[in-house]
């Protein structure tokens, strides 16, 4: 049962932090979370860090970009996450942590792509 | 998701939220094969005469023949929580392990304090090297290559390669010696251990929440394969400077599994996506310069 506490606990750890490993993320704001529905315009797979982009259409009718960022090539290989997960014209629900000055850009924490998959960038530093 | 995954993961995820550090007490005690090494490292009082012993113990060590190779193939990486030096501390909330002179420890607190206000910047925003002896616990992939002469430690992040030679070579002179990001690393073979001296560092922190080191720090390390898929090694710090002893810790890295072989090593450059750039703003901590995914107007 102990075992099974923790390996809970992991989990919602997972959830709750933001993760990045070559700057720091005092950028974004780890106590709030947005979720966004858009399409992808472009899935900028790079190092040291990848941008998801999403294209997100405001009530007015406008378009606003938004970036999404995540650990790199490898460390999204290790998360199941690829470049070809999330081409052009995706349809998605994207969950991050926001900028805290506004800017429309989040840490990644989750999406879930129009057939229902779910992608957790995070798992990248799971030992498996 | 195995409970190994959740540990590891919640292990690299804690002190990711940096800023949640707390007032940082004092570390637990540490075990009797710790306590062991770290007096190891005492009694030989610095890194050449640690390096020395070790060497007279393994008789000079042997050589390597292509025939006497092991094999150290494959994609790794480190265990533990990357945010820390000691796999032993396991909170934010708790100092690190090193005992430190009181000006390092000093720095470290007004560092510590400084992050808790959400101020903190890391030089490897930009793609500076993490170097020597920090190379040590980025959280990346890493391969091992050995060859008799030579044996390479690659760290995908900054494309970080240290070489170690064993081909009886010793550091350069003194006088011709100078700071270099990953060191200058000698080593001999003790069977299937490699023992490695690395001196001639750039002074640098152990990690972003972690104690500063200066150009005067050198390191001794036993690396040494203990199962398929587990690299251990055992490394101790000496800066006088910096720690009022040397600072032994145990580090492990773990092979992945990579069966489509997926996991391949790719070059770093910070100025591949613009959108990476980051700025080291008035105050001290970090930002992005700019995205080119925004409006004209949202621009910076």
């Amino acid at each position: 049962m102990k075992k099974v506490l923790g390996c809970l606990f992991g989990a919602m750890v997972l959830i709750a932090a933001p993760v990045f490993a070559h700057h720091s993320a005092v950028m974004f704001d780890e106590n709030k979370e947005i979720t966004v529905k858009g399409t992808v315009k472009d899935f900028q797979y790079t190092n040291p860090h990848s941008w998801l982009l999403v294209d997100v259409k405001n009530a007015d009718g406008s378009v606003t970009t938004w970036g999404f960022e995540a650990e790199g090539p490898s460390t999204l290989t290790r998360a199941g996450i690829r470049k070809s997960d999330f081409m052009p014209g995706t349809e998605l629900s994207i969950t991050g942590h926001p900028m805290r000055d506004g800017r429309p850009a989040a840490s990644w924490i989750k999406a879930t792509r129009g057939d229902g998959k779910d992608f957790d960038p995070r798992n990248g530093f799971a030992i498996k | 998701m195995t409970c190994r995954m959740s540990v590891a993961i919640l292990a690299a995820l804690v002190a990711l939220a940096g800023t949640a550090t707390a007032q940082p007490t004092a570390a637990q005690a540490p075990s009797p094969e710790k306590q062991k090494m770290t007096q190891l490292g005492i009694d030989q009082k610095t890194a050449v005469g640690l390096y020395n012993y070790l060497k007279q113990k393994a008789n000079g060590g042997q050589p390597l023949t292509w025939k006497t190779v092991p094999d150290w193939t494959g994609v790794w990486t480190r265990e533990a929580n990357p945010f820390f030096w000691d796999p032993d501390q396991t909170s934010t909330t708790s100092m690190p392990t090193a005992k430190l002179t009181p000006p390092f420890e000093k720095r470290l607190r007004e560092k510590l304090d400084a992050v808790n206000k959400g101020i903190e910047f890391d030089p490897l925003s930009n793609c500076e090297p993490a170097g020597m002896p920090r190379w040590m616990v980025e959280p990346f992939l890493r391969e091992w290559v050995v060859t008799p002469k030579e044996t390479y430690l690659v760290n995908e992040m900054q494309n970080e390669m240290r070489r170690v030679y064993t081909d009886g070579r010793d550091h350069p002179s003194a006088a011709d010696a100078y700071p270099l990001w990953e060191g200058d690393s000698i080593g001999f073979w003790d069977g299937d251990k490699l023992v490695i001296h690395t001196a001639q560092m750039r002074a640098g922190q152990y990690q972003r929440i972690q104690p500063y080191y200066t150009e005067q720090v050198e390191t001794v390390e036993i690396w040494h394969k203990t199962a398929a898929d587990t690299m251990s090694v055992d490394i101790w710090s000496y800066d006088p400077p910096a720690l009022a002893e040397p600072w032994y810790t145990k580090q492990v890295y773990k092979k992945l599994s990579n069966p489509d072989n997926s996991l391949r090593i790719r070059y770093w450059d910070c100025g591949e996506n613009q959108n990476n750039a980051i700025t080291k703003t008035e105050e001290g901590s970090s930002d992005f310069t700019h995205f080119t995914f925004t409006d004209k107007a949202e621009k910076k």
